[in-house]
This record gives C-alpha cells, sequence and structure tokens, in this order.
C-alpha cells in the first residue's frame, strides 16, 4: 500500500499543471461551497432570530381560545402572579406580560387597523428589544400623558409625527367600543413589516383601564436563556399549567420551521450541484491520466500487479487531489466565515427589500464547526464517486493492447 | 521436438495456434506450433516481422490465449487460468523485458527494480539488499535514486531486465530487448544476461530479429508464417 501510494503521490504531480488545475477547482468548489453554506445560513439566522428577538420569542402562554378571536375577556388568571414567577426561573432570560386586543388607530387624516399591545416597557424592552429599534422619539421615556409607539410606516399611513395625537378604538370586555387619545412618544423600525405597519404598544395600565379589565395579562412571552433549552422548559411549563396553551415558536410561527426546511432543502441541492460539478471535473482528469498511461498500466498489469492494485492506486491518487485541494479549500472558507461573521455583509443597497421580508440590512454569514467535517467527508466520497469510472477503466485495459499503445 | 539439454521440460506448447478475427478479416498468426523449453534455456525465437514471435512469447507470458491447442507453463496449463490467477502467475513465475523497458516513470532506478518484489511481498530489507546487488552487478549503484527519465536508453534497459530477474522468476521474457539500443549498450545487455542466466539458472526466451541476440543464444527457433521452421541448438 505504501508503495501504491508513493506512485500515486508521484502520478500527482506528473502533469503539474494539469493536477494544479483540478486542485484549483476544488479548492474553488469547496470554498464556494462553504461560503453559500455561511451565506444562507445567515440569512437564515438572521431572519428567525430577527423574529424571536423582535416579534415573537422563544415561547408564548395564553389562555386557551383566546388566539381564536383575540376576545379581550379571555384572559391569564393571575397573569401577572404567573410572569413574575418565571422571572425567577434561570433557564428564563426575559419575560413580558402583555394585554392584546385588535382595534383601531386613527389620526386627523387617516385610520388605520391594527393589535393593540399594552405592555410594561421595561419588561418589554427585555424580551423584543424594541427599544433599540427606535428610529423617531422614545421607547417610553417620556413626560407625554398616555404614550403610544407605533411603526414608523404605519406613522407615515397616519400622517402623523412625534407628540401628535391619536385615537385607539377597540371593544371593552363587554363588547363596547371605547377609545382612548394617545400621543405619539416613538417610532420604531424593525424586520417585521406587521410590527411596521400595524401594530400599537401602549402601557398596560392604559389599555387596562380603558377596556375595564382586573386582570389585563392575555399573553406571556419569555425568552430563553439559551434556546437549546426549550425542549426542556416547554415540557415543564406544560406539566405546571396545564390549563393554559404554551407554546414554542415554532408552533406560533410556522411558516419559520417550514423556511428553515427549505432553506435546508436547498442547500442540500447547492452542495449537489457543487459536488456533482467536482466530481465531473475529476473523472476528466483523472480519465485523462489513465488515457494518458495506457501503456503504463498494461506494463504494470503484464508484469503482475493485480486490478485490485491498479484501481486502488488510480482511487489514492484521486484522493490525494483531492486532499490537496480540500484542506486548503476548507481553510480559505475558514478565514472567509471568520472575517465576514465579524465584518458583516453590507446588503444596504437592496435593504428595502429585505426589510420586507423580515431580513436585517447587515448579514453575518455563520456556519457551524460541524459543517466543516460535513465538507471534509464530502470532499472525500467526491473525490471515491470521481476516481470510480477511471479506475474501472483502467482495470478493464487489456494488457497486450495497451502494451502497443504508442 | 528438440530441447537444449536433458534438463527438466519447463514450457510445454501442443498444437497451439492462434487467429485474430478483426471484422472482416481472419489473420492466423500462430499454427500449430509444438515447442519444449527447458529450463536454464538462452533461447531466441526469430523470424521477419509478422512471424509470430511476440504472439508466441505473449501465449507463454500467459498475457494472450492461443486460440487452440495447449501451453504449459512450470507444469501448469496457463490458459486454463482465470485472469486474477493468471496475473498471479506471472507475478511470481514471469519477468518481462519490452523493447520499450517501460520502467514505471515516477520511480527511481532502484524502486523500479524492487517493485515486483514488492508486490510479492518480500521482506524489505532483503528486497534492498538485492536490489542493490543487482544495480551493483550491472553498474548502475549510482544511478540507484535517479528516476528512468535521466538515464540512457541502454541504461534503462538494464533496469528493466534487473526489474524482471530481482524476485528470482522462472522465466524471463524479452521482448525485441535490443531493438533500441546501440551496438555498445546492447553488447553489454547481452552479456549481463547471459551472466544472469548462468548465475541465477533463469531460463530466457527472447524474441527477436536482432544478429546479436541470435549469435548470443544457445538455441535459435525461427518461426515464419505462423510456423516453426527451424529449431537449432548450439553447443
Amino acid at each position: 500500500m505504501k508503495m501504491l501510494a508513493t506512485i500515486a503521490w508521484r502520478n500527482v504531480w506528473r502533469s503539474r499543471g494539469r493536477s494544479l488545475v483540478v486542485i484549483g477547482s476544488i479548492v474553488v468548489g469547496i470554498w464556494a461551497l462553504i461560503f453559500m453554506l455561511g451565506f444562507m445560513n445567515g440569512f437564515m439566522i438572521s431572519y428567525i432570530n430577527g423574529a424571536i428577538r423582535h416579534e415573537i420569542s422563544h415561547i408564548q402562554i395564553h389562555k386557551v381560545d383566546f388566539k381564536k378571536d383575540h376576545n379581550i375577556g379571555i384572559v391569564i388568571p393571575g397573569g401577572m402572579v404567573l410572569a413574575e414567577s418565571l422571572v425567577s426561573d434561570p433557564r428564563i432570560q426575559a419575560v413580558s406580560s402583555r394585554s392584546v386586543t385588535n382595534g383601531m388607530v386613527s389620526s386627523p387624516r387617516k385610520s388605520s387597523g391594527v393589535r393593540i399591545y399594552g405592555i410594561i416597557p421595561e419588561r418589554e424592552r427585555s424580551v423584543t428589544h424594541h427599544d433599540s429599534l427606535i428610529v423617531e422619539g422614545s421607547y417610553f421615556i417620556t413626560d407625554l400623558k398616555n404614550p403610544i409607539v407605533i411603526g414608523k410606516e404605519l406613522a407615515n399611513t397616519l400622517k402623523v409625527k412625534l407628540n401628535s395625537k391619536v385615537v385607539l378604538t377597540f371593544q371593552d370586555r363587554e363588547n363596547n367600543l371605547v377609545a382612548g387619545a394617545f400621543r405619539v412618544a416613538g417610532m420604531l423600525e424593525t424586520t417585521a413589516p406587521q410590527i411596521n405597519k400595524a401594530t400599537a404598544y401602549i402601557t398596560i395600565e392604559d389599555l387596562t383601564r380603558i377596556a375595564g379589565l382586573k386582570e389585563g395579562v392575555h399573553e406571556i412571552a419569555l425568552l430563553l436563556e439559551n434556546p437549546e433549552s426549550e425542549t426542556v422548559v416547554l415540557p415543564d411549563l406544560r406539566s405546571a399549567h396545564p390549563d393554559l396553551l404554551i407554546e414554542s415558536w415554532r408552533e406560533i410561527a410556522p411558516e419559520l420551521e417550514l423556511f428553515l426546511s427549505m432553506t435546508d432543502s436547498f442547500l442540500w441541492v447547492l452542495i449537489g450541484i457543487i459536488m456533482i460539478a467536482l466530481i465531473f471535473g475529476i473523472i476528466n482528469t483523472m480519465l485523462m491520466a489513465v488515457l494518458e498511461r495506457y501503456r503504463e498500466l498494461g506494463m504494470l498489469m503484464a508484469i503482475g500487479m493485480n486490478k485490485w492494485r491498479i484501481y486502488m492506486m488510480i482511487v489514492i491518487e484521486t484522493i490525494f487531489l483531492s486532499l490537496v485541494g480540500g484542506p486548503v479549500g476548507i481553510f480559505l472558507g475558514l478565514l472567509t466565515m471568520y472575517w465576514l461573521g465579524m465584518q458583516g455583509i453590507d446588503l444596504s443597497a437592496y435593504s428595502e427589500g429585505l426589510r420586507e421580508f423580515g431580513y436585517s440590512s447587515i448579514l453575518y454569514p455563520y456556519i457551524e464547526n460541524s459543517a466543516y467535517v460535513y465538507v471534509a467527508v464530502g470532499v472525500i466520497i467526491t473525490a471515491l464517486l470521481g476516481a470510480l469510472y477511471p479506475a474501472y477503466k483502467a482495470v478493464q485495459l487489456n494488457p497486450i493492447e495497451a502494451l502497443h499503445t504508442v | 521436438m528438440k530441447t537444449l539439454t536433458d534438463k527438466k521440460i519447463v514450457i510445454e506448447t501442443r498444437d497451439i495456434a492462434k487467429v485474430y478475427q478483426d471484422s472482416k478479416i481472419a489473420v492466423q498468426a500462430l499454427k500449430d506450433v509444438d515447442l519444449e523449453i527447458s529450463e536454464g534455456e538462452f533461447t531466441a525465437i526469430v523470424g521477419p516481422s509478422g512471424s509470430g514471435k511476440t504472439t508466441l512469447l505473449n501465449i507463454i507470458g500467459g498475457l494472450d490465449n492461443p486460440s487452440s491447442g495447449t501451453i504449459k507453463v512450470a507444469g501448469r496449463d496457463i490458459s486454463k487460468l482465470k485472469d486474477s490467477e493468471r496475473i498471479d502467475f506471472r507475478l511470481h513465475n514471469i519477468g518481462f523485458v519490452f523493447q520499450q523497458y517501460n520502467l514505471i516513470p515516477v520511480l527511481t532506478a532502484r524502486e523500479n527494480v524492487e517493485f515486483i518484489m514488492l508486490l510479492q511481498k518480500i521482506p524489505v530489507h532483503e528486497m534492498k539488499a538485492r536490489s542493490l546487488h543487482l544495480l551493483e552487478e550491472v553498474g548502475l549503484k549510482d544511478k540507484a535514486n535517479i528516476r528512468p527519465s535521466e538515464l540512457s536508453g541502454g541504461q534503462q534497459q538494464r533496469v528493466a531486465v534487473i526489474r524482471a530477474l530481482a524476485s528470482r522468476p522462472k522465466f524471463i521474457l524479452a521482448d525485441e530487448p535490443t531493438a533500441n539500443l546501440d551496438s555498445a549498450s546492447a553488447a553489454n545487455l547481452l552479456d549481463m544476461m547471459a551472466r544472469m542466466n548462468l548465475e541465477e539458472g533463469m531460463t530466457f526466451i527472447f524474441s527477436t530479429h536482432d544478429q546479436r541476440v541470435i549469435d548470443k543464444a544457445r538455441r535459435v527457433v525461427t518461426l515464419e508464417d505462423g510456423i516453426i521452421k527451424s529449431d537449432e541448438i548450439r553447443s
């Protein structure tokens, strides 16, 4: 085997130019693969993290049936107490209790349908980080009476500015229409279009007061310390509160799960395409190498080198080609990921379109360490697949015919 | 049928025929060839181009099958061996010397000599000692670590010969071994092979139309149109 490896290695460098072209294509292919994996992964993480951090959080708790029609009367019994008790759970990073209803927001010039959230600003900001997304005004740090924070787009629709007055109209617990006047304290811009266009945040005191609720918590949103712990926290909460509807972000936003699996499928297709291109490149080169050495292979067979050894010699040679290109490609990919992971890719030229789809304008490519291992294994498999046909051609030769090849 | 000595017959062909069938025409390369070769012979198979020399050598070497007839080499009917068995038989019994030298270009002279021994799994120390001894024998010890492309034609053919006999096969089959060599190199090579034949006791069979080889041979079998025309044993 050592001699086979020696011959194979030296054969790699026999046609230096040709080998370097193949090695180069392997390097570029693997680098492109890692970059695309990182880019797509970063895109996916940016989208999902954006949705989790600014919109849905990891876990939400509701009273069963509340989500059917958002009836303002279906509150979580002892919601405030429950929320406070969850704050002390070390697995939970932040808790926000919300009062939620649907209604209408009107300015002197326009009206628009909105979902109204009554929040405790200090709690809400630790869950949704909306204070960091304020583009005008502030996040409830104001002397204004009845402050309201709305999306910048909604403000544009209503044609209102900071401190402008808007009126919220919604049903109270007796299904009577009630209204309250608010002053715009802040405008935010998130990656979630529905928050930008159709959501209004007021304090929970204001909402419960206007709606005439004693206990007004309809929704408790939880942000976990470690997202992976969701599989443990969720069953614990469910067994402790069987009368409540406790859902993970996957259940709240199944489209995110679908997006994840679609992106995964797309990545596999991409990996497949790059690998197939590499396989054909390798087959082409190795086939040329075999045909060029037809006479030599015939001689080897004539002097007693069996077909298995000849087969292995071609396979080892192909693996060597890939083993030179593979690590270089992986290393370049790793460097690229490291650099871009810190710098990010500025997609602000497309930010308008990206925001429409819930993406951030700076993308941070990311790839898990295990992906490098998969890529390395993929390279070996590609080399092996690429070696099969040339090696088969090599062992099919007739030594006499081969020896007479010029 | 003649043999050189009363030594054991190691190659025996009976009514060997070989027909190459093209899509349109059939070419009869050998016709009813009966030949016995004894252990240790130094035989030249001669004849004009197309007379069937190389075909006969290929059949004896197990590289080709006869269309009819039987061929026994070292007591085995090699035409009945499977492909893999035949490769193994060649590895352990036959050393080949080709007209074009056919050394492995990416290996050094010493590695080329050791190659067959390596395939035979001969212990490394024994293999190294043997290769260096043979390289010294043929005056190429100082070229041991040089690749074939840096050797002259004569030097390459000497390496090819010692590669063939390094593993001590029973037979050395040489197809036109001197065809590409100048007179001095050819004489040198023939002397070396004659010496090896005497020292190592291997059976040498050449296919050639080189008079220098014919002069050196102790038996000359002449083929014409695939038929043995004469079989001359020299003292």
